[in-house]
């Protein structure tokens, strides 16, 4: 009873403080407060299948039926975390990169979860021994659980060429940037790139960039960059697209590497409020995660000693 | 149903004991005769191999007649396209058949003898042989037919051969784990994709792209990542079925 008052006074808390503690991030406004829930989720649905592994492979180990509702638990958890975490990152992904779904790698390998615990459900509803079912379900969470090393190899490949190259926002990805001199002129993707002027300031470098886009008029970007930090100072939106122009790096010669970014690629968490409230959100989910997963096993333990397996 | 038990009762009463003494087979004999009584009671009703071979043709054919046909004048299909087309027909027609080794048994109800008559790893050796031969000769006569009517060009013969290969052992170790798994479900054939499809995610991904490596010609230096991760996708699930299948089969 404590706990639940306490948790639910906490997310109450959080998303509070999302709203008015979090400052709006740049190029993102409002949209970038989704991070605060969809994170946490994501990591927790990523744990939940680490814990139900665990508690599989100690069902196959002792035989006590409590392992395998500890195992199922943190399954049903993690298949709520994972469509959670999946619904928060389509609608952000839908707000600032133009589309719901971009088979980036981190889409990739929460997908791979939802179907294992699809498939982890689909096997335990189709057996009806109820030892048989939990071994078998033991034996293939492990196994999935297994594959998962190999996943975080083969999923930044995926990003690399094949599918939905999106190099605006992968970070692995190789899109490869131009670099100009004074008057000289480039293309970034679809946009005409004519670089008109470098200003220096200290450690502060502006340049003048006229964009064009298809037939319209050029717009005069102005991006800046701190030589000293190495950080983008300004990053204005391209025109027509969901991406920022960035100045990636300034050469000894004078010309400078420019690219384009989409808004969000960077960590927020460098901020203070936004880590703490960050951090507060994380502890909030997972002691929610905790807490369901605890109520869960409570309940099948009951069950099972209100029904005859109870008695075997 | 009968001639199934009488193959395996009699072919593991010659081979394996005599009734007067019973000294325990090696694990190379025992899997050995598992995987001859398999490939014995398949060429006798050739039912595997004729849902296989047919299937695969079904699904070759399907995606050639309706692009063979826009292949000459026009624009070839590049070789990613072609190498997921491929990989398509060999996935699907892989789960047409490789379920049957376990399920067989099941229906059949010989697999309590089995469970009498050969250790657990024999069994899985056995079936793991049984499953690479089949899906070894599916996928040469999948990629020999397919070749030929989308006039395939491969420019790099040596590099498809190991993918391939290595692809072939990845898939055959982790659907025979699964087999032996939705064997003992109700619903078997339904659960065999579901179940399949996340854990071979990984090998499917690299196997795409590096069958699209050697449709283009690249050089062996270029792939040796992906062949590297084959090797080792299948190491993995070779070790890890090893574990699970005792606790699997005496399930």
């Amino acid at each position: 009873m404590t706990a639940k008052v306490a948790i639910t006074l906490w997310m109450i808390g959080v998303t509070a403080a999302m709203f008015l503690l979090v400052p709006a991030q740049q190029g993102l406004g409002n949209t970038g407060r989704i991070i605060i829930f969809h994170v946490p989720t994501a990591w927790l649905s990523e744990l939940a299948f680490l814990v139900s592994a665990v508690w599989s492979a100690l069902y196959l180990w002792k035989r006590r039926p409590v392992d395998d509702d500890r195992a199922l638990a943190a399954v049903e958890q993690g298949f709520l975390f994972t469509i959670l975490a999946t619904v928060t990152g389509a609608i952000f992904a839908k707000v600032v990169w133009g589309s719901f779904w971009n088979w980036d790698p981190r889409e990739t390998a929460i997908l791979v979860l939802l179907l294992v615990y699809g498939a982890y459900f689909a096997l335990r509803s189709a057996i009806d021994d109820l030892e048989r079912r939990r071994q078998l379900a033991a034996a293939y969470a492990l196994f999935a659980f297994a594959m998962a090393p190999l996943l975080t190899f083969v999923v930044p490949r995926l990003s690399d060429s094949t599918l939905h190259p999106n190099c605006a926002f992968l970070q692995t990805a190789t899109c490869k940037g131009i670099t100009l001199s004074a008057n000289g002129v480039g293309a970034l993707g679809e946009t005409i790139l004519e670089l008109r002027g470098i200003r220096h300031e200290g450690d502060l470098v502006t340049a003048d960039v006229a964009a064009r886009r298809g037939g319209g008029d050029a717009t005069l970007l102005q991006p800046s960059y701190n030589t000293h930090t190495g950080q983008q100072v300004v990053q204005p939106k391209l025109a027509g697209t969901n991406f920022m122009l960035v100045i990636k790096q300034v050469n000894g010669d004078g010309s400078i590497f420019l690219n384009q970014q989409a808004a969000g690629n960077q960590s927020q968490l460098g901020n203070l409020r936004t880590l703490g409230t960050f951090l507060a959100s994380l502890l909030g989910f997972t002691g929610l995660f905790w807490w369901i997963w605890k109520l869960r096993v409570n309940v099948m333990g009951l069950r099972r000693e209100l029904t005859l397996d109870g008695l075997r | 149903m009968t001639g199934a038990i009488c193959t395996t009762a009699i072919w593991f009463s010659r081979s394996m004991h005599t009734p007067t003494e019973r000294p325990q087979p090696t694990l190379a004999r025992a899997s050995w005769a598992v995987f001859q009584k398999d490939l014995r009671a398949e060429l006798r009703t050739r039912y595997a191999l004729n849902a296989l071979v047919m299937f695969a043709l079904a699904t070759v054919l399907m995606v050639s007649i309706n692009l063979g046909s826009q292949l000459l004048g026009s624009e070839p299909l590049t070789p990613l396209v072609n190498a997921v087309l491929l990989w398509i027909v060999l996935f699907f027609a892989a789960l047409t058949g490789m379920a049957r080794a376990f399920v067989q048994e099941e229906t059949a109800q010989t697999a309590a003898l089995l469970r009498l008559h050969a250790p657990p790893l024999a069994v899985l050796i056995g079936k793991w042989l049984f499953n690479t031969l089949l899906l070894a000769g599916l996928t040469i006569l999948t990629t020999l037919t397919f070749g030929l009517l989308m006039s395939l060009h491969v420019g790099n013969l040596p590099l498809l051969l190991v993918v391939l290969g290595l692809s072939s052992l990845g898939l055959a170790t982790t659907t025979t784990l699964i087999a032996a798994i939705i064997a003992q479900a109700n619903v078997r054939s339904a659960l065999f994709a579901p179940l399949a499809f996340p854990v071979l995610l990984p090998l499917l991904v690299i196997a795409v792209q590096t069958t699209d490596l050697a449709f283009s010609g690249a050089a062996w230096n270029q792939a040796l990542a992906n062949v590297q991760l084959l090797v080792a996708y299948v190491l993995l699930t070779a070790a890890s079925t090893m574990l699970l299948f005792p606790l699997v089969w005496e399930a």
